[in-house]
């Protein structure tokens, strides 16, 4: 439990005493849910202090000492929790422009040259407690391109960026066999281990380069995002469903070549590949499929309807993520906003949700699978103050966000702004 | 307005029940047939049966919405009390059934299904450019798997309607998704008229029809629809001449006789004016939206007043689709729920739908979904404070179907369509852990598989 009383005379050593602007803020709530990867996951009655941008105390209501000068907002009954993650998102730009298919491999497309800050979409995205998104290329061929890792509210590009490259999006089945002739998975896994050698050849003759042992080699753009992939400073987020396919991911670009590696589907029966993912540190972000029906004769089942997320947490992975695959207005796919609704489609289709699996898929898990857990998916200290006020639980789709602060901003308030829905 | 239960359901199953032993006991005779299991209790001819719940939601239309602690009486089929347990005396030859912490609620009811066959594309007939005559209760599949889908969900009634592909689609039917053969199945039929103003009828041919158009040919066969109807009254009152029978006019008399209704695929504000100042209030039948969405809400106030329910989904959001003839409303980035905004405009009967079919694509809904479309209608504003979002998928489509006087909530005297779920059975993340049809238990995830 942080108590942050002996630092109060700090905090106010530096603080000039008369400050017209509140010099924090701190919000109180009957429940705030930490969701932190392996320690507390909620406290009742409790506060979460912001400063700068980032959290600097949480604790129990009767135990944080609120330093002077400090905004305060009571939200009484209302719920914190942190703000959600979406690994996979095409609304960071105007949509349709988000596959680059002259060519059947482009790991050098950028969709950040693609992205418009607070676009109409991502404010719906704010007003649905999504904060972060992974905006990724389309799967319209093998490898789309770098995906980008932003904030849903931003007023630039720059102050939206979390990191770029955010991933390598790989699509393994399905769409990019619709390309020119069509490709089969055959040449597809050809197509894709060919490239990854490529790359890492690239890579490895820049670091020898960097340290000294060998010659300069010529910066090819289609090949640089290889160098922080396989230093493992960037992932690959990976359209892939099915059984075989999710193994063919696991074993290729997490086994083979040592990727940092999530699926970013797996839908149908990926979950019987639990016991490949898990010990390469494989994390399973799911949707916008959240259940499997049984459709003889592709899938033997005995009529059960098996929720994704429940066959991997039966197998036992511990890394269960939801995304929605939004895309652009009115399409088939998961609207950018809903995507605590994908949690709550998993609870119902049989996860168990006792320990806040639910909001755990939305915040810490994908945020640790994209590497940024540093700086989001939980309320701890130091991480910024990416916040939700909701009128209940975050995971119940029938809630309503009430107020969004990223980065300490209150960014959407519905008692103050027009709510959008 | 008439009711065509025909002749009473119970006894009809009960008939079949026994038409079902005798032939056995003939077939069998001599074999040492088994004894059939003896009726469970609040199935008809069983015990009474006495359910005790953490809260009893009863669906009831504006009125008490739930009761804690409860108990609810069932016999023969029938509900015979619904109480706090402490109010309520129960008779001591009742199987008790003790939930605990979970709740009891109606069946859901689904009116407007897809999934009742196997076939898709045999929904939709589009030889002729309207097809009243045209049946859905020819490709029933009983125990089909949707359908199985749809009881682990809750559903228990559903309307299975032919699609929109022509301006009349045909005749739907009302079913029990429990029965193991269509009598058992059978609730009334014809469940409805499927009518598609606009929207996907365009399609058909190589030509392309215009709103114009699709209202004259709709005009024009209701006119048709509803002189065949008189005349066929006046006959039968020795008015007139007999008329010959016409199978593709038949469902006419029925509409003019308020025995059944006409379910309109109609959306958009323009569309929906259409529905009710032609089917209403030009032709006088009863009618019902069923889709309502994009800016149909925009006519609420003239449908409520009208008395034509508003069933609504699968898209329980109008977003911004600003282009010209989907929208009269400046959305300026904001969402409006559709539900919400019905009931914002005063509309009394707004319920919900999923429009689910056999293809089950990532964003098509599914049969058993039908909670989730009122939970989103929540999401969306729709105000939920004396449990209207279950009444929208209970006692409103029982109403505008014209089932309430049996269906649609747990009231004195009602079929027992009850379904036993861990939580609000409009959390989507809430589980059915039995399902009840007639008082008979057809779902037990105790007993049975557990579907999901």
């Amino acid at each position: 439990m942080v108590r942050i009383s002996a630092l109060v005379p700090a905090l106010l050593a530096v603080l000039p005493c008369a400050a017209v602007h509140a010099d924090g803020l701190a919000i109180r709530a009957r429940k705030v849910l930490l969701a932190e990867l392996d320690g507390r996951q909620f406290l009742d009655n409790a506060v979460v202090l912001v400063e700068d941008g980032r959290i600097v105390a949480v604790g129990a209501a009767d135990e944080v000492v609120v330093p002077d000068g400090y905004e305060l907002i009571d939200a009484g009954d209302q719920w914190i929790s942190p703000g959600m993650i979406d690994l996979h998102s095409h609304v960071g730009g105007p949509s349709g422009d988000l596959n680059g298919t002259v060519y059947q491999i482009n790991p050098g497309l950028r969709i950040s040259s693609a992205v418009v800050p607070n676009n109409m979409i991502l404010k719906r995205a704010v007003a649905g407690g999504v904060t972060t998104v992974l905006f990724i290329p389309g799967s319209g061929s093998n490898m789309g391109g770098q995906g980008i890792l932003m904030k849903t509210d931003a007023e630039s590009y720059e102050a939206g960026r979390v990191r770029d490259p955010g991933s390598l999006k790989v699509a393994q089945g399905d769409n990019p066999t619709r390309w020119g002739y069509g490709m089969g998975r055959q040449m597809m896994n050809f197509h894709l281990r060919t490239t990854l050698r490529k790359g890492r050849a690239y890579a490895q003759r820049w670091k020898a380069y960097e340290e000294g042992r060998g010659p300069k080699p010529e910066r090819e753009i289609q090949r640089d995002l290889f160098r922080s992939l396989f230093a493992r400073e960037t992932q690959v987020s990976t359209h892939t469903q099915y059984y075989q396919l999710v193994m063919m991911s696991i074993a290729m670009l997490a086994g083979e070549f040592g990727l940092d590696t999530y699926i970013d589907h797996g839908s149908f029966d990926s979950y019987l590949t639990t016991d490949q993912a898990k010990p390469l540190g494989v994390a399973a972000i799911l949707g916008p499929r959240e259940v499997m029906w049984p459709r003889p004769p592709r899938y033997r089942t005995d009529g059960q309807a098996h929720g994704t997320a429940w066959g991997f947490q039966k197998e036992g992975h511990d890394r269960i993520g939801f995304n929605t695959d939004a895309v652009g207005l009115g399409s088939f796919t998961v609207a950018q906003e809903e995507l605590s609704t994908q949690a709550a489609m998993s609870v119902r289709y049989g996860l168990d949700d006792s320990s806040m699996e639910g909001v755990r898929g939305l915040t810490i898990i994908p945020a640790t699978a994209a590497g940024i857990a540093d700086r989001v998916g939980s309320i701890e200290v130091g991480k910024d103050a990416d916040l939700l006020i909701t009128t209940g639980d975050p995971a119940d789709p029938r809630s309503a966000v009430t107020r969004v602060l990223i980065g300490g901003v209150i960014v959407y308030d519905t008692e103050h702004d027009r709510r959008r829905w | 307005m008439k009711r065509i239960f025909g002749s009473s359901i119970l006894s009809s199953i009960a008939a079949l029940a026994a038409a079902t032993w005798l032939t056995t006991a003939t077939v069998l005779a001599g074999d040492n047939p088994a004894p059939a299991p003896p009726p469970a209790a609040g199935a008809p001819g069983g015990p009474g049966l006495a359910v005790f719940a953490k809260k009893i939601v009863t669906g009831q239309y504006q009125g008490r919405a739930a009761v804690d602690n409860a108990v609810l009486l069932v016999k023969d089929g029938r509900i015979e009390a619904v109480a706090g347990c402490d109010e309520a005396a129960v008779p001591e030859d009742y199987e008790q059934l003790d939930l605990g912490p979970l709740w009891l609620s109606p069946g859901l009811i689904e009116l407007h299904c897809h999934v009742a066959c196997s076939f898709g594309r045999d929904h939709s007939e589009t030889a002729y450019l309207a097809n009243p005559g045209m049946r859905s209760s020819t490709l029933i599949v009983p125990e089909f798997i949707h359908l199985r889908n749809a009881v682990a969900g809750g559903v228990t009634t559903v309307l299975y309607i032919p699609g929109s592909a022509t301006n009349m689609g045909g005749q739907g039917v009302l079913l029990r998704t429990g029965g193991k053969t269509y009598e058992e199945m059978l609730i009334r039929d014809p469940g409805s008229l499927k009518l598609a103003q606009a929207g996907n009828p365009e399609r058909i041919g190589p030509w392309y029809s215009g709103r114009s158009f699709m209202n004259y040919n709709t005009r024009s066969v209701f006119r048709r629809g509803v002189n065949y109807a008189k005349r066929r009254k006046a006959a039968a009152e020795g008015k007139g001449e007999p008329v010959e029978r016409d199978l593709m006019f038949d469902v006419f008399p029925h509409l003019l006789e308020g025995d059944t209704q006409v379910s309109t695929h109609t959306q958009i504000y323009q569309v929906v004016l259409m529905t009710l100042s032609m089917v209403r209030k030009e032709f006088g039948l009863p009618v019902y939206i069923d889709h309502g969405t994009f800016d149909g809400f925009v006519a609420a106030k003239l449908a409520s007043d009208l008395d034509v329910p508003a069933i609504l989904g699968p898209r329980q959001i109008s977003r911004a689709y600003n282009f010209p003839g989907f929208s009269t409303i400046d959305h300026d980035g904001k969402l409006f729920g559709v539900a919400a905004e019905y009931q914002r405009r005063g509309h009394q009967k707004v319920g919900f739908n999923t429009d689910a079919v056999s293809f089950m694509g990532p964003g098509g809904p599914s049969q058993e979904e039908l909670a989730l479309q009122a939970a989103m209608g929540v999401r969306y504003g729709f105000r939920n404070t004396q449990a209207e979002a279950v009444q929208g998928v209970t006692i409103v489509p029982a109403m505008a179907a014209g089932l309430d006087d049996e269906l649609g909530s747990l009231e004195v005297g009602k079929l027992a369509d009850m379904i036993v779920t861990t939580g609000d059975p409009n959390d989507p993340r809430c589980c059915v852990e039995m399902v009840f049809q007639g008082g008979k238990k057809i779902y037990d995830t105790k007993t049975d598989m557990r579907r999901f």
